[in-house]
């Protein structure tokens, strides 16, 4: 028996561990005990993530749809994916079967040839910017740049976003106009030193579990920790002061909060004048949020906001935490300058223990976007538009590169369904259950002449597609994660790819050199060579410096720089940090009469986004096999509800019938449904209004309605 | 007079290999920066000898996460037993650890003490796929000069030495190690290599003494289980207490997973059908599975009592609903219901699970907890 040290392949945290490998048969995980992330600990996803590598529903060979030749617009659809309720227990079988008469197996080198063919014939017609290409969170580093060389240099368009849309880029807009970087600024290790925790819209202890620990941690050793939350889920029950503000206030919190600091004098004055700009018109805005006027908006009482304004402010170790909570909503950058502005209000950032913490949800979500699978930017974030950034590119890749920034990943369905986008080029991602108003996406993918599907399962994005390309897993590759605190970290193969799949990276070269471009990569290293050369932040991070120790932080400048630990000391990144004034804006849709509670969105701690990794473990499938909506015990007296009663729950866009759970842990009119289930999708609910920089829908917030389904039979699984 | 024995260390990698040629070896290896591991060996010098005491669990070697337990085709009759029969030697493992399998060697194998199963007071109970394991592993483990902070043995008499239940005991003399053999396996292995060993004598013992003597000074923590088992028969220990300490767990299962006593697995069966390209796989019944399937195994894999599901019944109905019954099940279990059964608690203080909580609840933590703040 073999263990080969890897990283865990759901969240964003990056704990390490081992995969035990026993005569090629992946066989079990256990903790790294040194590990500086999980320290010998791991959580349940963790813990079982050796269970979907080898499951007998991996792709293993491409697959190109039959009759795909006059299957072009719209005539020979394949059927929709069944929302119906999957089987029983253990792996849902539904989930997995795929209607085999519509896919024919083929060799690599036919589909590769076929995919170039149709591309270039795109390509030729419509032009480059009638192809989009969607990279993956969950793919390496070294996958994310070549797919973002892929699209740019090989297709010429800058048409390439990946799901961070859906998560962060809120972060990104709202924190490089402030900051002048979108990345977590401190690390891990510093958590459990902290005195003061706020945690802003963030399940940590759910979704981040092995942070949750350092939190916990914090709190062993006394640290005050607030969370500000509309559900009561575990973190809110171990802290100190619970905000249950409603969903889609935070700007109104997070101004009120700061209203109290300025007004009490808790401000560090002379870090303003040092460190930031834009103080007075900022104050000016803030003014107008007394504590009373954000009790009114959020429902939370003014001296609670007093509380937590007092106790972030006083202490000069404060920990801010926001995720998912601050950045799903149409003020989506807003919410995130709010944080932005208390932690500079506070001078809470630049030094350890302290900070703006956004925690990324995926493994490598952070990775994906330093490399710049993201329209607007390179590798590093180096702006499209920007001259001179784009002739060092020109000049590396040899190819003269497009000007113009492209479209984001909801832009590319919406394009798609105004025949404006002819084909898609998806890898690792799963939008028919991730992306806001499914209808609207599966039309716009029916819509599309040509569509590849890259993944490791038939996913329900797959069945659309025209070909299908089979993909390593994270066990069966090399290369590298970008956990949420930007520390860069190696993944090991573990055993070799199933069937005939290939890791990312390799389709990726064989298919531009099918192109006429020649990606020529002897291994993963060689390609991070080139990330290193071409972008500042990861100069000095390469594979030898990482098999020694446990990753390198970016900014890493050169081979002998340590890693960073925090960012923004003695300057922030853009110079000066900048105070933008936000306005509290109320959520696109309200409830109202028709549809009167509020419905937010969220994972569940036992499965994992789409569902196509957990949905395939037993251990986690059993825990979580559907799709449970909870409700508020009050609000489920009213409709008369009863716990585990089938319920159906509809927005103007759709509904879905689902099981109750009714709870104390969720505030009375509102409501939160887990988006992993194709068979309940949550988001053929959500809505899909923007945030109008960042182009992320507003997952957190719609208006929904509930009724009891009549015949009410227990809950039966 | 005892029969024990003298290894001297330089001998050491020339015995393993030797036994390597009969049997797979497994022992403590450097993992990744400063991580140890048990694995099969490949290079024997590289060995950790120098591996901390309490180091991951080998628990896995007899009881391992996934299990496969049969095949069948379902066109055919015979159903293929997966069995697994490989010869193994465990090297490096803890006292702790051993014990620990001898009390699951009790709850997989012998009869149950209590009167659980009334009908059949003396049925024995026999897991094969455990016992084929483990009669097929030779241990041999190594007594604890240096405990870590997190060990506790000393408090539960399953360390730092054991007195028997042991196939071979090292001991580390510095120079050489005191070798004790308590098993017929671990006299084979001994005797079969006589020429390696030398008597023990009255300087050997006189050292082995001196040396658990003081490695019973190095120990951090004094936990008394026996003390909180009272207290919770008492009734002392209130639900608001355990409501507070099931807020703190993550539901991650580590303490389970990596504790060397627990056993807990689930069943599940898959079946593969030939449909092209790739056959789907479904846990439900066998036979069920037959629709349309060829071919069916059943595995079992690790599971724990911490997790909602695990007592889900067939009507949907979860008794322990409620993670405090969870967690209070968990605690239960250890220190009531198994000093009932096998007349030892259910923990052998090895301390893993105080290095895995993430919640910060584990034995020892809470056992402390409760012996300073429940009078
Ligand atoms: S906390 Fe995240 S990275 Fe760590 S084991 Fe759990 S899912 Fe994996
Ligand atoms: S309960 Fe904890 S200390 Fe006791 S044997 Fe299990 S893991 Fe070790
Ligand atoms: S608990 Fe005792 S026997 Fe186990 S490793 Fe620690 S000292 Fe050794
Ligand atoms: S290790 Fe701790 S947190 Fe995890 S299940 Fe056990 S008691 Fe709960």
């Amino acid at each position: 028996m073999e263990k080969v040290p890897t990283i865990c392949p759901y969240c964003g945290c990056g704990c390490g561990l081992y995969l035990h490998v026993d005569k090629g048969i992946i066989c079990g995980v256990s903790p790294s005990r040194n590990h500086p992330v999980s320290k010998g600990s791991l959580c349940v996803k963790g813990w079982n993530c050796y269970e979907f590598i080898q499951h007998p529903d991996r792709l293993t060979k491409p697959l190109i749809r039959i009759n795909s030749k006059e299957h072009t617009t719209s005539k020979k659809n394949p059927p929709l994916p069944p929302f119906s309720k999957g089987g029983r227990g253990g792996i849902n079988s539904s989930l997995v079967t795929h209607n085999s008469s519509l896919f024919r197996e083929a060799s690599w080198d036919e589909a590769l040839s076929y995919i170039a063919k149709k591309l270039t014939k795109i390509k030729n017609t419509s032009g480059p910017d009638s192809i989009g290409v969607l990279s993956s969170a969950k793919c390496t580093n070294e996958e994310n740049y070549l797919m973002m060389k892929f699209a740019r240099a090989v297709l010429g368009t800058n048409n390439i976003d990946h799901c961070a849309r859906l998560c962060h880029s809120s972060t990104l807009g709202g924190l490089a106009s402030t900051f002048g970087s979108g990345a977590m600024t401190n690390s891990i290790s510093e958590i459990a030193d902290a005195r003061v925790i706020f945690v802003i819209g963030s399940n940590t202890t759910e979704q981040h579990p092995m942070i949750g620990m350092h939190m916990l941690d914090a709190v062993n050793r006394g640290a005050i920790l607030m969370v500000a939350d509309p559900r009561r889920n575990m973190i809110a029950e171990l802290a100190h002061i619970h905000l249950k503000h409603k969903s889609g206030t935070d700007v109104a919190l997070l101004n009120s909060i700061m209203n109290v600091i300025i007004n009490e004098g808790l401000v560090d004055i002379a870090f303003i004048k040092r460190r930031t700009e834009n103080f007075d018109e900022f104050e000016k805005v803030i003014s107008k949020y007394s504590p009373d006027i954000g009790e009114a908006i959020t429902g939370v009482s003014a001296d609670d906001i007093r509380k937590v304004a007092r106790m972030y402010a006083a202490e000069t170790r404060s920990m801010l935490f926001f995720s998912m909570g601050i950045t799903q909503h149409i003020t989506g950058v807003d919410n995130v300058r709010a944080c932005a502005n208390l932690a500079m209000l506070t001078a809470h950032v630049g030094h350890a223990m302290t900070g703006l913490n956004p925690l990324r949800g995926q493994n490598n979500v952070q990775g994906s976007c330093d490399m710049g699978a993201i329209p607007e930017v390179y590798s590093g974030y180096q702006n499209v538009k920007d001259a001179s950034a784009r002739k060092k590119f020109e000049a590396a890749w040899g190819v003269s590169l497009p000007k113009k920034s492209g479209l984001t990943l909801i832009e590319m369905l919406n394009a798609s369904r105004r025949n404006k986008l002819k084909a898609m080029y998806i890898m690792g991602e799963n939008p028919v259950i991730s992306d806001p108003d499914v209808k609207h996406t599966i039309e716009a993918l029916k819509k599309l002449n040509f569509l590849i599907v890259q993944d490791i399962f038939m996913t329900e994005t797959a069945k659309f597609a025209h070909v299908v390309l089979p993909a390593a897993s994270f066990a069966e590759k090399e290369g590298t994660f970008t956990n949420t605190e930007r520390r860069v970290q190696k993944i090991r193969k573990a055993i070799e790819p199933a069937g005939k799949a290939m890791p990312d990276w390799q389709i990726i070269c064989e298919l531009s050199k099918k192109m006429g471009y020649n990606m020529d990569y002897k291994a993963p290293y060689e390609v991070m060579e080139e990330i290193a050369l071409l972008t500042p932040s990861y100069r000095g991070i390469l594979h030898h410096r990482l098999d020694d120790g446990y990753g390198l932080q970016w900014p890493c400048t050169d081979v002998n720089h340590p890693g960073t630990q925090f960012l923004h000391r003695k300057k922030f990144a853009r110079g000066l940090g900048s105070f933008i004034p936000v306005h509290y804006l109320p959520p696109d849709e309200q409830p109202d009469e028709k549809y009167p509670f509020i419905l937010t969105t969220g994972r569940s701690y036992f499965q994992y986004h789409t569902g196509t990794m957990t949905r395939r473990t037993t251990t986690l499938e059993r825990e979580q096999p559907e799709c449970t909506v909870e409700i508020n015990a009050e609000d489920a007296e009213q409709f008369g509800i009863k716990n585990r009663a089938k319920i159906k729950v509809s927005t103007r866009r759709g509904s879905i019938e689902a099981v109750a759970d009714v709870t104390d842990k969720i505030i009375p009119g509102t409501i939160f449904i887990p988006f992993h289930f194709h068979e309940a999708s949550a988001n053929v609910l959500t809505n899909p209004a923007l945030d109008p920089y960042a182009k992320i829908p507003e997952y957190k917030v719609c208006a929904a309605k509930v009724e009891r389904i009549h015949e009410e039979r227990p809950y039966i699984k | 007079m005892k029969k024990d024995l003298i290894l001297n260390k330089n001998y050491l990698s020339y015995w393993l290999r030797q036994l390597r040629k009969e049997m797979q070896l497994i022992g403590p290896m450097r993992g990744f920066k400063g991580d140890f591991v048990f694995k099969s060996i490949g290079q024997i010098h590289e060995i950790s000898l120098d591996c901390p005491a309490s180091a991951p669990l080998p628990k896995e070697f007899v009881f391992p996460h996934v299990e496969e337990m049969f095949e069948k085709v379902f066109s055919e009759q015979e159903i293929k037993d997966l069995q697994n029969n490989d010869k193994r030697i465990i090297f490096g493992i803890r006292p702790c650890d051993m014990s620990a399998i001898n009390l699951i060697d009790r709850f997989y194998s012998s009869k149950f003490e209590s009167s659980y199963d009334l009908a059949h007071p003396n049925r024995k109970s026999e897991d094969s796929y455990y016992m084929a394991r483990r009669r097929n592993t030779v241990f041999i483990s190594i007594g604890c000069n240096n405990p870590d902070p997190t060990c506790f043995c000393n408090s539960v008499g399953t360390g730092p030495f054991l007195e028997s239940g042991f196939d071979v005991q090292l001991t580390d003399l510095g120079d050489r190690y005191f070798v004790q053999t308590g098993s017929k396996a671990g006299k084979t292995i001994t005797n079969s290599y006589r020429y390696l060993f030398e008597e023990a004598q009255r300087q050997d013992y006189d050292d082995q003494y001196e040396i658990m003597l003081s490695a019973l000074t190095k120990f951090e923590k004094r936990i008394n289980l026996e003390e909180t088992r009272q207290k919770i028969l008492a009734g002392k220990v209130r639900d608001s207490f355990w409501e507070w300490v099931s807020t703190r767990c993550f539901e991650c299962g580590g303490c389970v997973y990596e504790c060397p006593v627990c056993t807990c697995f689930n069943i599940v069966e898959r079946t593969e059908t030939d449909k092209s390209p790739r056959p789907p796989l479904r846990a439900m019944a066998f036979t069920k599975g037959g629709q349309g399937g060829i071919k069916g195994k059943r595995i079992r894999i690790w599971d724990t009592c911490f997790f909602k599901g695990f007592t889900r019944m067939a009507g949907g109905n979860i008794p322990a609903e409620k993670k405090v019954m969870r967690t209070k099940r968990w605690w239960f279990h250890k220190l009531l219901y198994y000093p009932e059964q096998f007349k030892r608690f259910g923990c052998v203080g090895c301390g893993r699970c105080t290095i895995t909580c993430p919640g910060r609840i584990d034995i020892a933590t809470i056992s402390q907890k409760i012996k300073v703040e429940i009078k």
